[in-house]
This record gives structure tokens, C-alpha cells and sequence, in this order.
């Protein structure tokens, strides 16, 4: 079982990589790739948080945010490169995590933490509409530049989608890993049942604030990622609504799996997309479409695969 | 900047009206919260949609599906015709929301609702377009003066409104056997459905209330406001706050709690920053929620995940 999914897991990485091949030319499909691969990396941080340790937090775009604005900032202003600026990108959004975690993880979960974080990814937004020296306010940043190495640019989506997809892979392992460890495991015990989680002594606090720093640090890292993709970053795309979008791929996926919010992220890129013939009623009917997945799905699409596997293996 | 009395009490009554719209809305999210025990995320889309559906029966040059309509009922009428519909959309709500995700905890409710609120903002634009619209108001747009003070009479009228409903929630709570029936529920669903109470029709009516609430605010507030798809969305975050701030659950929380941050930001807007003015409610939630999470008037310390 354990090399089969090993096997799947090397079967869709061969895969993926042959998506700048298949698409090569085609920047609009190529950039949905990107763009996909981008908020997998936010989701899976997402599913740590509420998938393993069941807390919900409401402000990945707000991490996500300060991840693109701390890239962009470094990158534009004091002309670091893109490697220099990337974990430096990761370390502020997972400081802000932490700063906002600490003090909110040991008192609130449940609604309450959900309404705090609320809070915070609104204030973060009006920060980055007026910290104008830090940001440029709504104008927003412009030309941020391609990664390189050595004289090697990033130029193409179909380049940059092989960096994407290398984030995408290392920080799949890492949750896999995680979650096959003692603190993945302590996570679970808390999400399950928090005060039995106390009484076999397992610091529940401290593993929630981990998991809250994580999903931040994910977020970060997608947000520097995407910004040295599309070059152009403003405020606007970091609200409270972007924040549901990455909550609804992960209950589409199914909360506790890593391939359900890779999948999650990627139908949810192209959904509106492949919806788009359907003009302005699209958003409309993906509205419709969380409801009914909601109602049907209730384990999100991880689930799905696993009722049919069972059913094909009865068979 | 020298103190001047007029311009403060101009700004107490800007932040009571603004503030009753807060703690009509908060009302609205507590009363669901007590008898499902889930935030619902559309409750900002329940003032935003009847102030549409209103403005088609108002106005004459709006265009519902890009066609223009005659019908400009008088406003009796219009708002008569919006309630009515409301309630309706209250128990098509719950139909769908809630009541097929009753027994999966608050996180499928919360998605759902979620889903409710994305379709109906675009649900709106599809019908009635992207433009902002104007909400025609009962009274002229002209201040009244009192000795140099400038009052806009719409915000008395949302005042008076709130405190008119507020007392008829009182009313309905204390002396009916509906209200009790409601708190009953809230209090406690097993113990109710033991007592001969039929929950599942509590559960709906405390939706179609709370639409009727979201319905009167967007009456109330449109006039000042103009009407956007994503006019609720604010107003909605901020009755959170309001009914974080007022201790969740709690009734008179969310109403103090509403006119509390109504007046805070006004003032902060005015005197601190209007930039961040928006951001105030949501300092004070989060300045509550580390130093008081049971909120003013709240009893529970944080939930139960």
C-alpha cells in the first residue's frame, strides 16, 4: 500500500511535468497551471491547520498576502533576487502567523478563532491599501522579475510551472512526512478530541500554534511564488473572499487528505473557467455547485475516490 | 482640534444609526446561532437581496434582466411585497442551507452558507446589473437643523425603527408562546423536542426572522448607502464583530454591541483616521476577543471546538 501510493505520487508528478509539453504555447492554460500549483501550496497549509489539528482560520490570503508584498518589496525596491527574497517572503508570513497565532490559539478555537482571523485579514488588507511607502497603496507593484539561474530566466509560464511544481512536490512531502510523525499524529489526537489530547499530555496549545504558523508559512511561499509570476501584485487580490476560496478547495478535496486539496485547488482554478461559456452566470453556478458538493460530498472528492475504490474492490 | 459639543453629538447620532444597522444584522446572526449553533456567512446577502428586490418595484428606470420595469408601487406596497417574498426566501434558505447538513456539525453549514452567499452576490449582478444603485428614501435628503445641529432624517428614522423592533423582539421573546418556544430551542434542542415542540419548524421560523431583519435593515440602510452586490459583505463582518463584542449569544450583546461599534468607528473615523476606519471594528473585536472572549455580556468562555 505504502509504495503503491509512492507509485501514484511519482505517476502524477511524471504527469504534471508534461503539462508545459502538452500546453506549450497556450500561456492562458499554462497559467492556470501555475496559478493552480500556487494555491495547492496554500491549501495543503490550510489542511495542517484544519484538516489535521480542526482549526479553521479565515485569513490565508492575508498570509498569503504578505508573502507576495514581502517578495515584491525586496525584490523591487532593494533589488535582491527572487531566491534571496522567497524565504524571507516565508519567515515574515510565518512571524505574522505566529504573532497573530499565539495570542489567539490559547484562547479561542472553533467560531471564535475563525471570526479572529476574520478580523485580521481585513485589518492586514487595509494595511496594504495604505501602507503606502511598504505597499504603493492600490496602485499596487509592478515589474517584479522573473526568477534566474545563472543567466537562465524564468521568463515562460511553462518555465516558471516547473519551479511551481517543484514547491508543490517538497511541500507535499513535508506534509506527508508531518503527518506520519509524532507531532501529526499529537495534531490528530487534538482535532479529535482536544481534552483527551491534555490529559496524555500532549501540549495541544503549542501543536496548534505549530500548525498555525505552517499554514502561514505555505501561504507565504505561495504568495511569493505567484507574485514573480504574473509581475503585478495589488491589494484586491488578498481579501477576505480570496480567503473562502482556498477554505471551499480544501472541504472540496476533503479536509484531512494531501491529494484531495491538490485536487481541490486544481478543479476549483479551472472550474470557473471551463464554466465560462456559460457567460456571467458562471460564479452563479459555482456557488450552486459548493452547495450541492457540500450537501453530496460530505468527505470532499478523497472521500468519493475512496466509496468508489471500495465499491470497485467488492466488485 | 477644539472641542465643539454639535459636531460630537452629530457624530453619536451618525454612530447610533449606523450602529442600529449593525445590531439589526448581529440580531439576525445571534438568533440563528442560538438555534442552529452555526455562523451564517450569508447573512450580509439577507439586507443586500430584498434592498434589489425592493429597488425593482421603486424605481422606474432599473432594469431586472436588462429589461426595463413600470411596476413603481407605492413604498407601502414595495416593502409589503419584499416581506412577504422574504419569507419566502427565508424557508427556501433553510430548505437548502441548513436543513440537509443539520446533523453534520457547523463546518458543512458554514460552507453551504458560503456558497448561498457567492451565489446570490452574482445572482444579483446577473439580474440587476454592476452599476451601484440609488434606494429612493421616505424624506427629502435635506439635514433638518436644531440650533445649528444638522440632522439627516433618515438616520433618525433608523433609530426609531430599531428601537421599535427591539422592543417587539422583547415582546415576542417574553410574552408569546412563540418566543418562548424559540428560546426553548436555543436553549437547548433535545429537551425541547422532549417538551412537544416541533424543532424543525422553530429552526425555519428563526430563519425567516432573521431575514425579515436583514430585510428591514436594507430598507433602513440603502437610502444611505447605495445598493451593491457586495453592499452586505461589510455590514455583515461588522455585526460579527458587534456580536463578538456584545458576548455571542447574547441578545442584548449584539445590540449594544452593534451600536457600540457604530459609534467607536464613527468617531475613530472622524478623529483618528478615515483610512482606517473600516479597520476599527475589527481592532476592538480582536482587542475583546484576547482580553474578554466571553465578550461584555457573554457567559461562555471560548467553545468547545
Amino acid at each position: 500500500m505504502k509504495s503503491r501510493s509512492f507509485l501514484l505520487a511519482l505517476l502524477i508528478i511524471a504527469l504534471a511535468s508534461l503539462v508545459p509539453v502538452v500546453f506549450r504555447g497556450n500561456d492562458y492554460v499554462l497559467n492556470l497551471f501555475v496559478v493552480a500549483g500556487v494555491y495547492a501550496i496554500v491549501v495543503m497549509g490550510l489542511g495542517i491547520l484544519l484538516g489535521f489539528a480542526g482549526q479553521l482560520s479565515l485569513a490565508q490570503a492575508a498570509f498569503f498576502g504578505i508573502g507576495a508584498y514581502t517578495s515584491a518589496f525586496l525584490t523591487t525596491r532593494v533589488s535582491w533576487n527572487f531566491w534571496e527574497a522567497l524565504p524571507v517572503a516565508v519567515l515574515a508570513s510565518a512571524l505574522v502567523a505566529l504573532a497573530v497565532g499565539y495570542p489567539s490559539l490559547r484562547q479561542l478555537s472553533g467560531h471564535y478563532l475563525a471570526l479572529a482571523t476574520i478580523g485580521f485579514g481585513i485589518i492586514a488588507q487595509l494595511v496594504l491599501i495604505n501602507w503606502k511607502a511598504f505597499s504603493n497603496g492600490s496602485d499596487g507593484i509592478t515589474g517584479i522579475p522573473a526568477p534566474a539561474i545563472g543567466s537562465y530566466t524564468f521568463d515562460s509560464y511553462g518555465a516558471y510551472f516547473y519551479i511551481v511544481l517543484a514547491f508543490v512536490v517538497l511541500t507535499a512531502y513535508i506534509t506527508a512526512r508531518l503527518k506520519a510523525t509524532r507531532v501529526g499524529r499529537a495534531m490528530h489526537a487534538i482535532r479529535e478530541n482536544e481534552m483527551a489530547a491534555n490529559a496524555m499530555g500532549i501540549d495541544a496549545t503549542k501543536y496548534k500554534i505549530l500548525a498555525f504558523v505552517l499554514a502561514g508559512a505555505y501561504a507565504g511561499l505561495a504568495g511569493s511564488l505567484l507574485a514573480h509570476s504574473i509581475k503585478f501584485i495589488s491589494p484586491d487580490s488578498y481579501s477576505f473572499d480570496q480567503s473562502v476560496v482556498f477554505l471551499v478547495m480544501l472541504i472540496l478535496g476533503g479536509s484531512s487528505s494531501i491529494g484531495g486539496a491538490i485536487l481541490g485547488a486544481v478543479i476549483l482554478t479551472f472550474l470557473p473557467e471551463v464554466l465560462r461559456p456559460l457567460k456571467n452566470s458562471y460564479i452563479m453556478v459555482y456557488g450552486a455547485a459548493v452547495i450541492a458538493m457540500i450537501i453530496f460530498m460530505p468527505q470532499g472528492l478523497a472521500g468519493l475516490f475512496g466509496v468508489l475504490k471500495r465499491r470497485f474492490a467488492r466488485a | 482640534m477644539p472641542f465643539d459639543p454639535v459636531a460630537n453629538v452629530q457624530l453619536l447620532i451618525n454612530g447610533l444609526a449606523i450602529g442600529s444597522i449593525y445590531a439589526l444584522v448581529a440580531l439576525g446572526f445571534v438568533l440563528i446561532y442560538n438555534a442552529v449553533g452555526v455562523v451564517n456567512f450569508a447573512q450580509g446577502d439577507f439586507v443586500m437581496l430584498p434592498s434589489y428586490v425592493a429597488i425593482s418595484f421603486l424605481v422606474p428606470q432599473v432594469a431586472v434582466f436588462g429589461t426595463m420595469m413600470h411596476w413603481q408601487l407605492p413604498v407601502i406596497v414595495a416593502y409589503a411585497v419584499v416581506l412577504v417574498l422574504m419569507v419566502g426566501f427565508g424557508l427556501l434558505f433553510n430548505l437548502i442551507a441548513y436543513h440537509p447538513l443539520r446533523d453534520r456539525g457547523w463546518m458543512p453549514v458554514v460552507i453551504s452558507t458560503i456558497g448561498v452567499s457567492i451565489f446570490l452576490r452574482n445572482f444579483a449582478q446577473l439580474t440587476w446589473g454592476s452599476q451601484p444603485l440609488g434606494f429612493p428614501s421616505l424624506f427629502s435628503a435635506e439635514t433638518i437643523d436644531f440650533s445649528g445641529l444638522h440632522v439627516r432624517p433618515q438616520d433618525i428614522l433608523i433609530i426609531a425603527v430599531t428601537a421599535v423592533l427591539i422592543a417587539f423582539q422583547y415582546f415576542l421573546f417574553e410574552r408569546t408562546s412563540l418566543g418562548k418556544q424559540m428560546r426553548a430551542t436555543a436553549q437547548d434542542r433535545t429537551t425541547a423536542r422532549l417538551l412537544g415542540i416541533r424543532v424543525s419548524r422553530i429552526v425555519a421560523i428563526t430563519f425567516v426572522y432573521s431575514v425579515l431583519l436583514g430585510t428591514i435593515s436594507g430598507f433602513l440602510v440603502s437610502p444611505i448607502f447605495s445598493v451593491t452586490k457586495e453592499m452586505g459583505g461589510l455590514i455583515a463582518l461588522k455585526a460579527f464583530a458587534a456580536s463578538i463584542v456584545g458576548g455571542f449569544g447574547s441578545i442584548p450583546g449584539a445590540i449594544i454591541g452593534g451600536l457600540a461599534i457604530g459609534v467607536v468607528e464613527t468617531f475613530g473615523g472622524f478623529y483618528v483616521s478615515a483610512a482606517y476606519t473600516d479597520a476599527i471594528a475589527f481592532v476592538i473585536l480582536i482587542a475583546v476577543l484576547l482580553f474578554r472572549p466571553q465578550g461584555l455580556f457573554g457567559e461562555r468562555v471560548a467553545e468547545k471546538a
